[in-house]
């Protein structure tokens, strides 16, 4: 198979350069110094960058300024907690107050209770010591009585027979009406004082009944002294839960008064409550060391370089913050601090250094 | 509204691109019509147009695998052109003549250096035959590639057809393996919609065919390309597919048709080549702009929307990443963009292993690192590229003849 090589080529292409129309060549150099300037540009940007991020991962001085205002979601929520703190502390101690006053009335009414309870037993005692006395005495004369009363029903069963012999001395004569009505009167008087004397016989056994045995005048003694007593157990029942209570709620509001006491340090209740505008910052953890009361406070242009002195650190807040790093956007974790400001701008700019210059001018 | 218009395109972009990897997927496994009607009984002559520049001995190998093809050998020839190589290229070209005697070598060399477009035009003038293929002289061929090639143009309408590019060196380093990955999701999965259309935008330099008519239509275009008066030698595939498409004809890749090529191992050369390939892209865009009626008007709207939206997507991903770095500079250490990266590596490799034992990635957890090149290719590519666009510096096969390692071509 013919494998010929081939003459060099008869079509060379010619600079185009060289016949470039001037329009070609105005918008050419144009081009060429747009993008060398632009390309010195990205160069200088992705330089800038990397410097940026390196400084930023590697300084520990840096603080974010927060500007805190009174319509600051965390300083109002931060006021709410406060006023509902304060509230609760009130309805606390209101309710400590009543349960206070009812504490005072149940223990001196428990006392009178108790008071009472030493003056019913003694009067069961007197009454038991009576009863020893005088049961004997009544039994004896129960018995006398009962013996008299059986002498007198001896005497009037004789009536019935006098009684007919009245009739018959008046039938035959012997007497006037007057006489026998006189004579039946005296003899229904006996009957009627054997009555009484039998009523009496009765009461007076049941008077021994009551003198000798446990009677439902001791009983009652006896269950009131029941009921005294268990209403003074219940009262102690209620005095011990009431007074826990107390604690408790004496406990809350102390709990409550101190947390107030802490809020108050916190950054968000000087800002919602300061009359002046006052300034914070945001410090990272890792750069907890630059963050003291007193160190000054650098601004610097493109956040790093040509710092000037704008203040100093007032008071470091213990509570911990988390805030987006100014930087990275990564969530970190922190505290703030107050800063004493000469210049009001310097609350604006995204970073602050402590203590020193990051970069030594 | 600057902000929300620019998010609303850069969505559009990341929507197209991933359906277009998804819907290509979709296509591959359930459309017939993806696939084009090929009648291996067609048996056009063909001419093999080899532009060599600086390629040393690699182009002996290229010629060599040519001579391989199971194409009937009385219907092709090679027509090799030098580009005024600084190294031993043209004796190697020499040497293939003299070795592959079994098929037609016609060796040529231009009379200065005037880059690959020219080299491929000035090759065309001596070619007679129906089909040209324009080829690169690193790649190695599979005896199949010219036969598949010639099968596609069995549909009337299809002017252009590519084949498949694989690469040789998957586990030489880490750069390589990424860029076996991205090679093959691009041919097997990106390009298979533009398939469907057959309207394909841009074929692969590396295995180009074309119908010598249309090429010869097209070629003064080619010659006449300047960018305010500077020769453009670069992207010479992406233009002629756009020109292929503007003039009516198809423009499909045949995935059967495979070459395999050496893919830089290095940062910067691979650096240079996505410059290079960026700048084609960028060019292509302004033209597209240029002519944007023409273009609706002409075109599958599949085609314009990724004429239009591939180049904007990739300012918008530089705009997007450097919002992204100043805004939130930790964003891209995430474990999200880590997990999607290494996810898509396992499913790629996985199916590289299964459909193209060659191109197995021994570490595929090393596409992790494709999100650092991400990040660097968007942020400094599309401006370099829109900086340079005058430069006619093809970046990757600059040598000098100092640097030149002067083979023995006569043994």
């Amino acid at each position: 198979m013919a494998t010929p090589t081939l003459e060099p080529d008869v079509k060379p292409v010619k600079k185009a350069a060289g016949k470039q129309p001037l329009h070609y060549r105005f918008i050419l150099a144009t081009y060429r110094i747009f993008a060398i300037a632009a390309l010195y540009a990205v160069l200088f940007g992705v330089i800038a960058y990397a410097f940026v991020m390196g400084f930023y991962a590697v300084n520990t001085t840096w603080a974010a300024p927060v500007i805190l205002t009174a319509t600051d979601e965390k300083s109002l929520d931060f006021r709410e907690k406060l006023i509902t703190s304060q509230q609760s502390i009130e309805d606390l101690k209101v309710d400590a107050a009543k349960m206070d006053a009812g504490l005072k009335e149940m223990r001196s009414h428990r006392d009178a209770l108790l008071a009472l309870e030493p003056e019913i037993a003694s009067a069961i005692d007197r009454e038991r010591q009576h009863n020893r006395v005088d049961a004997p005495e009544l039994t004896a004369l129960d018995r006398q009585k009962l013996a008299d009363d059986a002498q007198t029903e001896q005497v009037l069963a004789q009536l019935d027979g006098m009684q007919a012999n009245i009739q018959k001395d008046l039938a035959s004569g012997l007497i006037t009406k007057a006489d026998a009505a006189s004579q039946l009167a005296a003899l229904n008087q006996t009957a009627t004082s054997y009555t009484d004397s039998r009523i009496a016989q009765v009461l007076l056994t049941d008077t021994v009944l009551d003198k000798t045995t446990l009677g439902s005048t001791t009983l009652e003694a006896l269950e009131k002294q029941a009921e005294l007593r268990s209403e003074a157990a219940q009262l102690d029942v209620s005095i011990q839960v009431a007074d826990q209570e107390l604690t408790e709620d004496n406990r809350q509001i102390s709990r409550l008064h101190d947390a107030i006491v802490t809020a108050k340090q916190s950054p968000y209740y000087l800002n919602a409550t300061g009359q002046n505008l006052l300034n914070f910052a945001f410090v990272p953890y890792d750069n907890r060391a630059s963050a003291t009361p007193g160190s000054p406070i650098y601004d610097c242009y493109l956040n790093m370089i040509f710092c000037r002195d704008v203040g100093t650190v007032v008071t470091r807040f213990p509570g911990e913050e988390q805030a987006l790093h100014p930087i990275f956007k990564t969530q970190i974790r922190g505290f703030l601090i107050q800063m004493d400001l000469r210049h009001a701008e310097s609350a604006k700019s995204k970073t602050l250094f402590l203590g020193r210059k990051p970069l030594l001018f | 509204m600057a902000p929300l218009l620019m998010w609303l395109i850069m969505v559009l972009c990341l929507v197209i691109s991933l359906g277009k990897y998804l819907f290509g997927l979709i296509l591959r496994l359930a459309h017939p019509s993806v696939k084009i009607r090929k009648d291996y009984t067609f048996e056009p002559s063909v001419s093999v147009l080899m532009p060599c520049y600086n390629e040393g001995k690699t182009v002996y190998e290229t010629m060599e695998s040519i001579s391989k093809s199971n194409y009937p050998a009385d219907k092709f020839e090679i027509i090799a052109q030098d580009d005024c190589s600084a190294d031993d290229s043209y004796a190697w070209m020499l040497k293939a003549q003299r070795d592959f005697s079994n098929i037609r070598i016609r060796v040529g060399r231009n009379k200065e250096n005037c880059g690959k477009a020219r080299t491929v035009c000035n090759a065309l003038q001596h070619s007679t035959a129906e089909i040209i293929i324009s080829i690169d002289s690193d790649c190695i061929f599979h005896p199949n590639a010219m036969r598949e090639l010639t099968a596609s143009f069995s549909e009337p309408k299809v002017g252009s057809v590519g084949g498949r590019v694989g690469v040789r060196n998957p586990n030489e380093s880490v750069i390589t393996a990424i860029q076996t990955l991205v090679y093959y999701a691009a041919f097997e999965l990106y390009k298979i919609p533009e398939n469907w259309t057959r309207s394909v935008c841009c074929i692969s330099g590396c295995l180009f065919a074309i119908r010598r008519e249309l090429l010869l239509e097209i070629e003064p275009a080619i010659r006449a390309r300047h960018w305010f008066g500077v020769p453009v030698n670069q992207g010479e595939d992406r233009f002629l597919t756009h020109q292929t498409l503007l003039r009516g004809f198809g423009t499909y890749i045949n995935t059967d048709a495979l070459c395999w090529t050496t893919v830089p191992n290095k940062l910067s050369v691979l650096f240079k080549q996505q410059l290079r390939w960026r700048r084609s892209i960028v060019r292509d865009f302004f033209f597209t702009l240029r002519s944007l009626p023409r273009h609706v008007f002409r075109l599958h709207p599949n085609t314009v929307l990724t004429l239009v939206l591939t180049p904007l997507g990739a300012i918008i991903a530089l705009l997007v990443v450097v919002n992204s770095l100043l805004s939130d500079p930790m964003a891209w250490a995430g474990p999200m963009p880590m997990i999607t990266a290494l996810a898509i590596a396992a499913l790629l490799s996985w199916w590289i292993k299964k459909r193209s034992v060659h191109e197995t990635i021994a570490h595929p957890l090393v596409f992790g690192a494709y999100i650092a090149w991400a990040i660097a290719s968007s942020l400094f590519l599309t401006p370099l590229a829109l900086c340079t666009m005058d430069s006619a510096d093809w970046g990757t096969r600059v040598k000098t003849l100092e640097e030149v390692s002067v083979g023995n071509p006569n043994s």
